[in-house]
């Protein structure tokens, strides 16, 4: 019996993505569709989100035009395609503090937000630095630090110190410092009852970006291979990579990205009038099927 | 960056003029900011003598000393306007932030600062308030379309 309901939902894509930024190394190999997606877990009388997508009203005009991001559409939209609104949420998990993964926080009024305090604290230690270590700001926006400082101030902003277990029941924060950004985190959901870990789901943020991270091209001969872009360590993100394996019971297929597009294929899914796709990872007793008719 | 085509060399001159006092005031925004974060979120490091403050005030008087002899042409007016009214409104900020770090004082005009260098952003190509070169979800743009 599963705790929660769990729905990996795309609110854009990029149509074409140049795979060494995904895998390092992997120059002059490529591109791959980009889905910009963000996790939805119902059950216990809660919903909550890993992650909440970008500010389309601030920048998705110089993403649309500039970088090509495709086919954006606003939360209220993407959550209805599972009965859910946004004044549903009620807890948020910022795996890190990229535009695309915090900037939507505003679009949430009655959630709280858990985000690592390193993460925060990092970033001003990165506005301290003379303007030629501006890179170390990279992806970061003025506006979503504004609107951390309004969560902040509504008593919205969870600060978190490392691991924290139990964020909600079955649901634990994971560390992991000096990876894609200062303070990275993964998220865990035990989705059985009990002690029984055996239904474990490991939500990666940036940690990983495709399944080539985390087993690598030869299935026979299983490796780990970064990202391809991080702030912190490639040595610590193939660490935090094995973690996640790991917690996982061994099973990378249990780790999601949120960037695969394979996750379509993986598991139950189906494309939404608006050609945005919604992959079905587990359902709660009670919770009919938001992919199968 | 957003289409450089159709614009006249004497508005390219001040782009260029302008884009890194831009960045500086985008940057003491941040700071400022990012200060009130750790201030709100009960950090014990934040505090009005926090020497990120210095700095921003340092970062913000250049900046403001290259806007104002920048020289706008009339396509750059609204431009140059906004970046006037975005350092007065940081200007503001800073000064509240040095007084005291109160959050409600010195989130009302950085507020205020941020919708200006929004509005200026959106006038002239080159402006961009979040850095996406080279960034995770900054792909090479290959004119394709889905």
């Amino acid at each position: 019996m599963n705790r929660y309901s769990i729905w990996v939902m795309e609110f854009a894509h990029v149509p074409q993505y140049h795979l060494s930024g995904l895998i390092y190394g992997a120059h002059n190999q490529g591109y791959r569709r980009l889905p910009y997606c963000y996790v939805v877990i119902k059950g216990h009388g809660q919903v909550a989100m890993v992650d909440v997508g970008y500010n389309h009203k601030a920048y998705g005009e110089v993403l649309a035009n500039t970088y090509g991001v495709r086919n954006w559409h606003p939360p209220r939209e993407v959550l209805a395609e599972c009965g859910i609104t946004p004044e549903d949420v009620s807890t948020v998990f910022i795996t890190h503090a990229h535009f695309d993964h915090m900037g939507n926080i505003e679009d949430f009024p009655n959630a709280r937000f858990y985000i690592q305090e390193r993460e925060l604290s990092k970033w001003v230690w990165a506005m301290s630095l003379e303007r030629r270590f501006r890179w170390l700001m990279l992806g970061i926006d003025p506006g979503d630090i504004m609107r951390a400082v309004d969560l902040a101030r509504q008593g919205r902003l969870v600060c978190v110190n490392g691991d924290m277990e139990d964020a909600l029941p079955g649901i634990d924060l994971r560390a992991a410092f000096d990876t894609h950004t200062w303070a990275s985190m993964y998220v865990t959901v035990r989705n059985s009852e009990g002690p029984n870990a055996a239904n474990t789901w490991v939500f990666a943020g940036d940690l990983a970006y495709t399944y080539e991270n985390l087993r690598g091209n030869d299935p026979d001969d299983p490796q780990y291979i970064p990202i391809g872009l991080a702030t912190g360590s490639q040595v610590n993100i193939i660490q935090t990579a094995e973690e996640m394996v790991k917690a996982a019971q061994g099973d990378p297929e249990r780790v999601i990205p949120p960037h695969e597009d394979r996750l379509g294929t993986m598991f139950p899914s189906r494309t939404t009038a608006a050609n945005l796709r919604i992959t079905e990872l587990a359902l709660a007793d009670a919770e009919p099927s938001r992919v199968r008719c | 960056m957003r289409e450089l085509r159709n614009i006249d060399d004497e508005t390219a001159a001040y782009i260029l003029q302008t884009r890194k006092p831009f960045e500086d005031f985008r940057q003491v925004a941040a700071q400022i900011a990012g200060l009130l974060v750790l201030s709100a979120s009960g950090a014990n490091t934040a505090s009005p003598d926090h020497p990120l403050l210095e700095s921003a005030a340092e970062l913000y008087q250049d900046a403001l000393d290259e806007v104002r002899g920048a020289q706008p042409t009339e396509r750059a007016l609204v431009h140059h306007r906004c970046l006037l009214d975005a350092s007065t409104a940081l200007s503001a900020a800073l000064t509240a932030a040095r007084a005291n770090l109160a959050v409600d004082s010195v989130m009302t005009p950085l507020h205020r600062a941020y919708s200006y260098l929004q509005k200026s952003s959106a006038t002239l190509p080159g402006f961009e308030m979040v850095s996406f070169a080279q960034g995770c979800c900054a792909p090479h743009q290959r004119g394709v379309e889905s």
